[in-house]
């Protein structure tokens, strides 16, 4: 009984009790839910396109942000720096049509996803020779982005707010706004989203699949550019932080693989829920819960949403 | 009223009259619309008297003179409107033929019509006509609209509409006095002319072609454009064929007395979404179009989520409670007020928006019975729905309801000018503005449709409930009785089924028989969802209809049916006792409908013969091989084995028998 | 058929230019069986071309060989004039082959409106900075190619589904929005693979009465792949017949009809 009691109305005691503290964690999870999703569409993008699913995304996110550590280490300008790193992606994502998508055409998709952790292998390696092992630490400042607190007294409490977390949720939105109306209002994003659907139809009709995927490819790296710095500047820049990869699985799983709306309300879910979790059930068990949860939550879902948040119903006409 | 009309007899009493006045006085105005690769193309009054000058000097050059009958074929598109009236310019008579005639309808038409010339929209008309050509001697060219897929065809009879338009304007800069004469032409017809001829697709026989004066059209219009509040300011899309009368007067004549503007679909597929573009203040459509748009409402609202779903539910109650209230005027509590302005706000306006009705000042329905609970729910959401009824002979109004008294069961008072009379037979006739000069050609029947004092009979059965309205209650003639006597109106007992959404068509015997039994056509798009939701699954529309779980849902109407009846002293005793699903449905082209969709029952009866016989010969099934015509005109045959299902009747309310009907 | 489209028959028959495509000896094997073995023949300018055979004979594969899907390992393809060994679907669009498929392969969650402009992607001249944007030059050309498109929605009468995401049509209409986007390419070559698999009587009508309409208004050279013999006999002015990936006849519809190869290869009589 009593353990009902703490696993089923104790924690919501709890929250009605200090709605100030949850207002906290609610932002938290927000924020860190935001990043999740950002993740989520670098995969999401790569994967509408080709149908990849795109191992590398996680480091590409390390790569993208060591680089312009780096190349800010060697003493030019924040934004030049920026604007190189970006040169880098490019170059990248036309690197790996070059030499990855383009030999592999035509083979089953397996072999496509063995070929990005390949490619995970190979960034890893050309980071560290290039950049050394070592953390580094995000170069926020000369970025021009805030780094203040801001505070917010409300329900007789105080909830705070880091200002680089407003920025990045603020930028989040752009890229994701951005990235939708050129998907939909523009040419190439009619491109994209035809050879998204049928690949033979897009080749007949002259669409470039080498074109779109190098477009995908950079728009994925510019994603993980934001993601880099974002994260780097809430821990730093290191080579671990390739592991959060593995947190947009769940997010895909909730938000369906081919759907932009579904990476964000799904990173928005798994980040809140998992902050949730992690701060009124995570005592229960002796904490070390958000490895996990955000698999949990993704499973339950899957039982009532088999075909993911937002993504195409499933309709099987007879 | 009736002193205003007289009062000023200098007004315009032809239409290529008011032609000019509008181009006069409201020149700039626009007057017609089409949607031409994607994009409205507009034309002002005073654009269409220069296309309409153009055409009629190049058809006059061409030998078009008074008296002569120009066909006109094709659905409704800007340049076919524009040929009517160069025609009626002319002092010639437009024939307007339905764009769905098979050849031979067509041959028969311009035969008796005497047609010189025909104007076509398309390859596919001007194909039938060229068909025909050798049963149509006197036809001398033809003009077609659209150019697509003629270009290997002779040039020596066929010509552009632009061609002869071009006729017109090169004859117009040799000599600059003809469109002068031509104006004067037109200011010198008579009202006394014909103004057109439109062919009835009567239930029997060869259809008659219902000559109109052109004094009579303009009158009649006049009437309804003040009844209803008309003016340039509204704007009509012109979807109905061309050809029957529902088209001529609403939009043609209703627009040319009126000044407002015709919109004509991009084609027959769009005209839903045409109708949202345009957004009409006008509005016609029979029955059964209402209901296709609830059936179509009810299944978008099924597929909704559970919040949606209940949100709409709870504010169309609130409709059907207060809305034909507040259309009418009538007192309404604040709460009901308030609750019907919210669901305005989130139901009943998106709802007409989606559906293009949110301008529509004034709709009417007519042709067949409308249900009540359909035409509850189009007035509880605010649309001015109203019933008239109506004929070709009288140039279409006979009565129509005002505004504020309307009715579902009757089909309102007498429309203005308009004389009514019930005969002793229990027959309609009337007298009215627009009432027609006789049928071209043939003086019998045009006697016998005449009384010797000069009123139409209708050919309906109908009354009048005590303040006026009238009430129809079927053709006079198919108001029969049952072997024992009992009053059978086939007409009645179809109505109450068609009222359901899963059933498209019925059709009911037993005159002379000793008791009813239908048959019923599904409604596929009704039918077919259900079936999707039941998990159903079929290949084509006979393999649906047949399917035993679809009879037991149709045996569940039926039994509804049969419960309402038993409700009525006078009809208890004509319960459906045996019905069956047709395997195909009931088709114009197979003759089995009118061109207008009435059935024609003893078209029907004859055709399927076997199944009647199988009927009332206590069969449970009978296999049966149909002939069908496709729309080419070529012929197949179709083969099933249809069902019969018994019906168990239920007791009528008490054995008193005989009572009149209603 | 109707007198008129007797008329329209015998326009197209006169035409039979030079060839604009012609294969050689080509060879295309997957694996150790052979799909297509040392088949030639050519499409003559503004020509309606059937390519026939039994299930299983190669047509589609040789379709597949045109557009540069495939690419066979013996023989030569010259299009235009210039012989070409490895062409990618890419090189075949842009030289001006468009193609319908068996299957329609359409963009399923994009409108008819959509579906149609991807067609035109070729035709737009603007580069890739420009074509980001939806502004100013990108503009104007975005509503000159909406205009080309409107005009082949008109011409095959889908008005009405211009804004419907194509996968909710049915399979009668899609095959339509298909041949707009094919069209939408103004292609010198259009390649249809069984234009008419799976409609009823009316749409196969309609669709023959396009095809012959789009060889005749805009003198587009067909080749076509067709099960219903009665179409093929109907629309085209030469035929080859491909029977387990060799061609067997090759010639006007009335004289492959009468041979005995093809009667055999039909009724499947063993060899």
């Amino acid at each position: 009984m009593d353990v009902l009691w703490a696993v089923l109305v104790q924690p919501f005691v709890d929250m009605v009790s200090a709605p100030d503290f949850l207002l906290q964690v609610l932002w938290d999870g927000f924020v860190g839910g935001v990043l999740y999703a950002l993740i989520a569409l670098g995969f999401v993008l790569i994967f509408k396109a080709s149908g990849i699913f795109n191992f590398a995304q996680g480091i590409m996110v390390v790569f993208a942000a060591l680089t312009l550590v780096g190349l800010y280490a060697l003493g030019m300008p924040a934004w030049v720096a920026l604007a190189l790193t970006l040169v880098v992606m490019f170059v990248l994502a036309v690197a790996v049509e070059r030499l990855v998508l383009r030999p592999l055409v035509n083979q089953p998709d397996i072999i496509l996803f063995m070929a990005t952790i390949g490619l995970t292998y190979f960034l890893i390696g050309l980071g560290e020779f290039v950049f050394g092992g070592e953390p580094k630490v995000m170069i926020t400042e000369a970025l021009g982005l805030p780094t203040g607190m801001r505070e917010w007294e409300v329900f007789g409490g105080v909830v705070f707010f880091q200002e680089i977390d407003i920025a990045a949720a603020a930028i989040a939105i752009v890229m994701v706004v951005g990235i939708g109306v050129f998907f939909h209002y523009t040419r190439i994003g009619r491109a994209l989203r035809a050879v998204a659907d049928d690949h033979q139809a897009a080749l007949s009709v002259g669409i470039s699949l080498e074109q779109i995927w190098v477009i995908v490819w950079f728009t994925a790296g510019v994603v993980a550019l934001a993601t880099g710095i974002m994260w780097g500047a809430r821990s730093d820049v290191s080579f671990a932080l390739q592991i959060i990869a593995l947190k947009a699985l769940p997010v895909l799983i909730l938000g369906g693989f081919t759907s932009i709306p579904g990476a964000i309300v799904g990173g928005l879910i798994i980040g809140i829920g998992e902050k949730l979790g992690e701060i009124y059930w995570g005592p229960l068990i002796g904490g070390g819960i958000e490895s996990w949860l955000a698999y949990v939550i993704a499973l339950v879902f899957l039982l009532f949403r088999p075909q993911g948040l937002f993504g195409e119903r499933i309709i099987e006409r007879v | 009223m009736a002193g205003a009309v007289e009062a000023a007899p200098a007004r315009e009493d032809t239409f290529p009259k008011l032609l000019l006045r509008h181009a006069r006085e409201r020149g700039g105005r626009p007057a017609m619309r089409e949607k031409h690769l994607g994009i409205w193309q507009t034309w002002t009054w005073g654009e269409v008297l220069a296309e309409v000058r153009a055409a009629a000097l190049g058809f006059a050059r061409r030998g078009i003179g008074p008296g002569d009958a120009v066909a006109i074929v094709g659905a409704n598109r800007p340049r076919l409107y524009w040929s009517m009236l160069a025609v009626q310019s002319l002092g010639a008579v437009p024939v307007p033929v339905y764009a769905d005639s098979v050849a031979d309808e067509i041959a028969y038409v311009l035969a008796h019509a005497e047609v010189v010339a025909a104007v076509c929209q398309d390859q596919e008309q001007v194909d039938k006509l060229i068909q025909v050509a050798d049963q149509t001697p006197k036809l001398k060219f033809l003009v077609y609209d659209e150019p697509r897929g003629l270009g290997d065809y002779g040039r020596d009879r066929l010509h552009a509409f632009t061609e002869v338009q071009d006729e017109g304007r090169a004859a117009m800069t040799a000599d600059p006095g003809l469109a002068d004469a031509w104006a004067a032409r037109v200011a010198a017809g008579s009202p006394d002319d014909v103004s057109v001829i439109l062919y009835t697709s009567g239930t029997t026989g060869r259809s008659k072609g219902v000559m109109l004066s052109a004094g009579g059209c303009v009158a009649a219009a006049r009437d309804t454009v003040a009844f209803d509040h008309l003016t340039e300011r509204d704007e009509v899309l012109a979807y109905l064929p061309l050809a029957w009368v529902g088209d001529h007067y609403l939009n043609y004549a209703q627009a040319m007395v009126a000044g407002f503007c015709i919109a004509c679909p991009e084609s027959a597929e769009t005209v839903t979404q045409d109708l949202r573009e345009i957004g009409p203040s006008f509005y016609f459509a029979p029955p059964r179009v209402f209901e296709g748009l609830l059936t179509r409402v009810t299944i978008r609202m099924e597929d909704a989520s559970r919040l949606k779903r209940a949100m709409v539910r709870h504010f169309l109650a609130v409709a059907r409670r207060h809305g034909a209230a507040i259309l009418d005027g009538r007192p309404v509590p604040l709460t009901g007020r308030l609750a019907y302005w919210l669901g305005e706000l989130l139901v009943y306006g998106p709802l007409k928006n989606v559906l293009g009705f949110s301008r529509i000042r004034v709709a009417y329905t007519a042709g067949e019975a409308i249900g009540p609970d359909l035409f509850a729910f189009w007035r509880g959401l605010g649309l001015n729905l109203k019933q008239l009824y109506g004929q070709t002979e009288a140039f279409l109004y006979v009565t129509c309801q005002a505004d504020g008294d309307i009715r579902s069961d009757t089909v309102g008072p007498p429309a203005p000018h308009v004389a009514l009379r019930i005969a002793d037979d229990g027959e309609v006739q009337f007298k009215s503005p627009g009432m027609f000069l006789g049928y071209f050609r043939d003086e019998a029947r045009t006697a016998e449709t005449m009384t010797p004092d000069g009123f139409v009979k209708t050919g309906d059965a109908g009354f009048f409930t005590p303040d006026g309205h009238l009430k129809i209650i079927d053709r006079a003639r198919d108001v029969g009785r049952l072997s024992d006597g009992t009053l059978f109106a086939p007409k009645y007992i179809e109505n109450k089924l068609k009222f359901f959404p899963t059933i498209r068509e019925a059709v009911a015997f037993g005159d002379g028989r000793g008791f009813v039994t239908v048959m019923l056509n599904i409604d596929l798009t009704a039918v077919g969802d259900w079936a999707e939701r039941a998990d159903i699954s079929y290949a084509s529309y006979q393999e649906l209809a047949s399917h035993p779980r679809v009879i037991d849902l149709l045996e569940q109407a039926v039994d509804q049916v049969n419960r309402d009846l038993a409700a009525e002293p006078a009809m208890a005793g004509a319960q459906i006792r045996r019905f069956l699903v047709l395997h195909k449905e009931l088709d114009a082209d197979d003759g089995e409908l009118t061109r207008t969709q009435k059935v024609r029952r003893g078209f029907i009866a004859e055709r399927y013969a076997p199944l009647i016989e199988a009927l009332y010969d206590g069969s449970t099934e009978r296999h049966v091989r149909t002939e069908v015509t496709f729309e080419d005109g070529r012929r197949g045959a179709i083969e099933a084995t249809v069902s019969i299902r018994d019906m168990t009747p239920h007791a009528g309310p008490a054995p008193a028998l005989r009572e009149a009907a209603e | 058929m109707t007198a008129a489209v007797t008329t329209i028959r015998a326009a197209v028959t006169d035409a039979g230019g030079p060839p604009l495509l012609a294969l050689e000896g080509v060879t295309l094997s997957f694996g150790g069986v052979r799909a297509i073995n040392d088949v030639s023949f050519d499409v003559r300018k503004g020509e309606i071309r059937a390519i026939i055979g039994p299930n299983g004979a190669g047509k589609t594969s040789m379709l597949n060989v045109i557009n540069g899907f495939y690419h066979p390992q013996q023989g030569t393809i010259t299009y235009k004039g210039t012989v070409r060994r490895r062409m990618r679907p890419y090189d075949a669009a842009s030289h001006g082959i468009a193609r319908t498929f068996q299957n329609v392969a359409l963009f399923k969650g994009m409108t008819t409106l959509d579906n149609i402009m991807a067609g035109r992607t070729l035709k737009m001249k603007r580069g890739f900075l420009w074509q980001c944007l939806r502004y100013g030059p990108a503009l104007s050309e975005e509503i000159a190619h909406r205009r080309a498109v409107e005009e082949i929605i008109d011409f095959l009468e889908i008005e009405a589904i211009r804004k419907t995401p194509v996968g909710k049509l049915p399979y009668g209409l899609q095959k339509r929005v298909e041949l707009a986007r094919a069209l939408a390419m103004e292609p010198e070559l259009l390649l249809l693979d069984e234009p008419m698999a799976g409609m009823n009587l009316e749409e196969k009508e309609d669709m023959s009465r396009y095809i012959l309409d789009v060889n005749r208004l805009w003198g587009t050279t067909i080749a076509l792949i067709e099960h219903d013999m009665g179409v093929v006999m109907d629309l085209s002015d030469r035929v080859v017949v491909l029977d387990y990936g060799v061609k067997i006849a090759d010639g006007p519809p009335e004289e492959v009809q009468k041979n005995q190869d093809v009667i055999d290869a039909y009724l499947g009589v063993p060899h």
